[in-house]
């Protein structure tokens, strides 16, 4: 098995892809777990979900919903599943051969493949994780050699990350959100925990619009998600060029949050774009803040 | 008390007693009018200022030269902050002393363009500016220049004041002359500023420029590029050159030919962090060492003078 340990995004999966999702909260599984459902159906492929319980498939599935998708159409016509396997103490004991069966059939009703995520449950894992790690081992020879690609889902919440290593080296390796925007300069990211946007490269004026784009959206999320000010994040540790263009706009974008009690956070920022901040003068302005880089509070 | 004018004297002195006698009744009217009073001279001379105002030269901040007259637009950039501090309703009073000798033609004339601009640049802030020079061992070009750059001269009747406008036009014809065409050239275009950042940071780290000065570098020539691009028409050219004292990079761009007005003291003001514009040229000139700008609508040239060591810690806060 080929140990890819490199971070691929959603939109990049192909199949006999068997990829580990980590996630932190139930928003980064959802926004993971969409797009990787949509993408299926936008190639002719079936969408399978094995939830860890026993609960109707248009409840399973109704986190897609809010990415306009028709959920009891997709499930009425098959394009999409849900198969409570995991929903029982022993369900981890016969994974591939039930993902096995899956791909077989999905093939068998005309799709072009199969796409199955699985939520990974402590309870099930065994001791010392043996089961899971018994499980994960038989899972890859059947992505190997049918027409399907899995995420196998844990919530960081509930298994560490010393945990997760060795059981991502039994992947081809993690999955993560799809870029908010990717040029050859930057790639704009979104972060779950805290939310907010990661910026890494440089950013000029030939890639600030996609910049103010992604503010632009990440600024109506955060006024969705609490009803004081918006407070934004942005990680900015893997940001080495910046230019004077591009600061203005996180200015001004500071200040309108400001304007409505929020405020723009930016984390990590590096040496010289701190200096460039002070001479501008946009080191003290009124809704953004500096804080170091590393986990926050 | 309401002050509105800007005072801009030059004291061209020739021994102690007469530096004394014009610095220090300059630093007690300061206090005694409630200003607060800066004195950016040299050791001997802070030693001197300080034993003639006794007691009270506790109530004066003393600034050695070095730190504070290294390149002209960042001591343009200390004063502005440091009058800043102060707030609406508080004036300086400043005795600021140059450092003249050991500057090329070049670097002199820029200092002497600097002096001329202050009265431009702090016009209408009521702070009052006292540039004492030492006509025993300074040439006669920079005392002359003195009383060309200084509306008035403590101590002197008559003033041969230049317009400052007239007198920066003088110190151009004192700046090198322009790069010529090499293969290093590095043609830029709109949209395209990141093959010019690489290019830069190669050269300036192939020249042992130090990191932060290769930074400094690479921002002060993509807002230049970027002002080309926005305003020259759109493309033009970055040539390079190194020679025993200074990394410089020009920009040359063959213009718009629009006919919108020049800028008024591009980069010589700080702007407002609210400003839509401004922060750009402004930056160019505080993190280059001297800029040479001639901004045409016909084609503008722009050179950015990186100094290969520094004698004094770069933008040190004043």
């Amino acid at each position: 098995m080929t140990v890819v340990p490199a971070l691929r995004t959603v939109g990049q999966m192909r199949q006999g892809d068997h990829l580990l999702l980590g996630y932190d909260t139930d928003e980064e599984r959802d926004t993971v777990l969409a797009a990787f459902l949509l993408d299926g159906l936008a190639s002719g492929q079936r969408g399978l979900v094995l939830p860890p319980a026993d609960i109707p498939a248009g409840v399973a599935l109704s986190f897609l919903e809010a990415h306009g998708c028709r959920v009891d159409e997709e499930i009425a016509t098959g394009r999409l599943c849900v198969d409570p396997q995991l929903a029982v103490p022993e369900g981890l004991w016969d994974l591939d051969e039930a993902i096995r069966r899956e791909a077989r059939r999905a093939v068998g009703d005309g799709f072009l493949g199969l796409r199955v995520c699985t939520e990974v449950l402590r309870a099930q894992a065994g001791k010392g994780l043996k089961t899971l790690h018994d499980s994960e081992l038989l899972l890859d020879p059947v992505f190997a050699s049918l027409p399907v690609l899995g995420i196998c889902q844990y919530d960081r919440r509930v298994f560490d990350e010393a945990e997760l290593v060795p059981i991502a080296g039994l992947h081809h390796g993690r999955v993560g959100a799809d870029a908010v925007w990717r040029d050859e300069l930057l790639a704009i990211t979104r972060t779950f925990a805290p939310p907010g946007l990661a910026l890494a490269g440089e950013v000029d004026e030939s890639n600030v619009t996609a910049v103010a784009r992604a503010l632009h959206t990440e600024t109506a999320r955060a006024r969705a998600r609490t009803a004081g000010g918006a407070h934004i994040r942005l990680d900015l540790r893997e940001l080495h060029f910046i230019d004077v263009g591009a600061l203005r706009l996180l200015v001004f974008t500071a200040l309108g949050l400001y304007a409505s009690g929020g405020t723009l956070v930016l984390t990590g920022v590096a040496a010289h774009v701190q200096r460039v901040m002070r001479v501008a003068g946009w080191d003290r302005v009124p809704g953004l803040r500096f804080e170091p880089s590393g986990e926050p509070p | 008390m309401t002050r509105t004018g800007l005072v801009h004297q030059a004291l061209r002195y020739g021994s102690d007693d007469e530096f004394l006698a014009g610095t220090a009744e300059h630093a007690r009217a300061g206090l005694d009018d409630g200003d607060t009073v800066l004195a950016v001279v040299s050791a001997h001379n802070i030693s001197l200022l300080a034993g003639a105002l006794g007691d009270r030269s506790g109530e004066v901040e003393f600034v050695d030269v070095r730190d504070w007259y290294d390149y002209p637009s960042r001591t343009l950039g200390r004063y502005h902050a440091y009058c800043d501090r102060l707030g609406p309703d508080r004036h300086a009073r400043v005795i600021g002393e140059p450092v003249w000798t050991g500057r090329s033609d070049f670097e002199t004339h820029e200092w002497l363009r600097y002096e001329s601009l202050l009265n431009v640049v702090f016009a209408g802030t009521g702070h009052r500016i006292l540039c004492p020079y030492d006509t025993r061992t300074l040439p006669d070009a920079v005392v002359r220049g003195a009383a060309r750059t200084h509306p008035e001269l403590a101590g002197e009747s008559g003033t041969l004041y230049a317009d400052p406008a007239d007198f920066c036009a003088e110190c151009d014809e004192h700046r090198p002359a322009a790069l010529s065409a090499g293969p290093q050239d590095i043609r830029f275009a709109r949209g395209r500023s990141a093959a010019v950042r690489r290019a830069l940071t190669a050269y300036a780290r192939g020249l042992g420029l130090p990191e932060q000065r290769t930074h400094d570098l690479v921002a002060a020539v993509h807002e230049t590029v970027v002002n080309s691009v926005r305003h020259g028409g759109g493309q033009g050219v970055v040539r390079l050159h190194s020679d025993p004292d200074y990394v410089i990079c020009e920009i040359r761009d063959d213009g718009s030919h629009a006919s919108a007005p020049r800028p008024r003291l591009p980069g010589h003001l700080p702007p407002r962090p609210h400003a839509a514009s401004g922060h750009g040229m402004w930056l160019v000139r505080q993190l280059s060492d001297l800029v040479a700008d001639d901004l045409d609508p016909a084609g503008s040239v722009v050179r950015l003078y990186f100094r290969h060591r520094h004698p004094v810690s770069p933008l040190r806060e004043g």
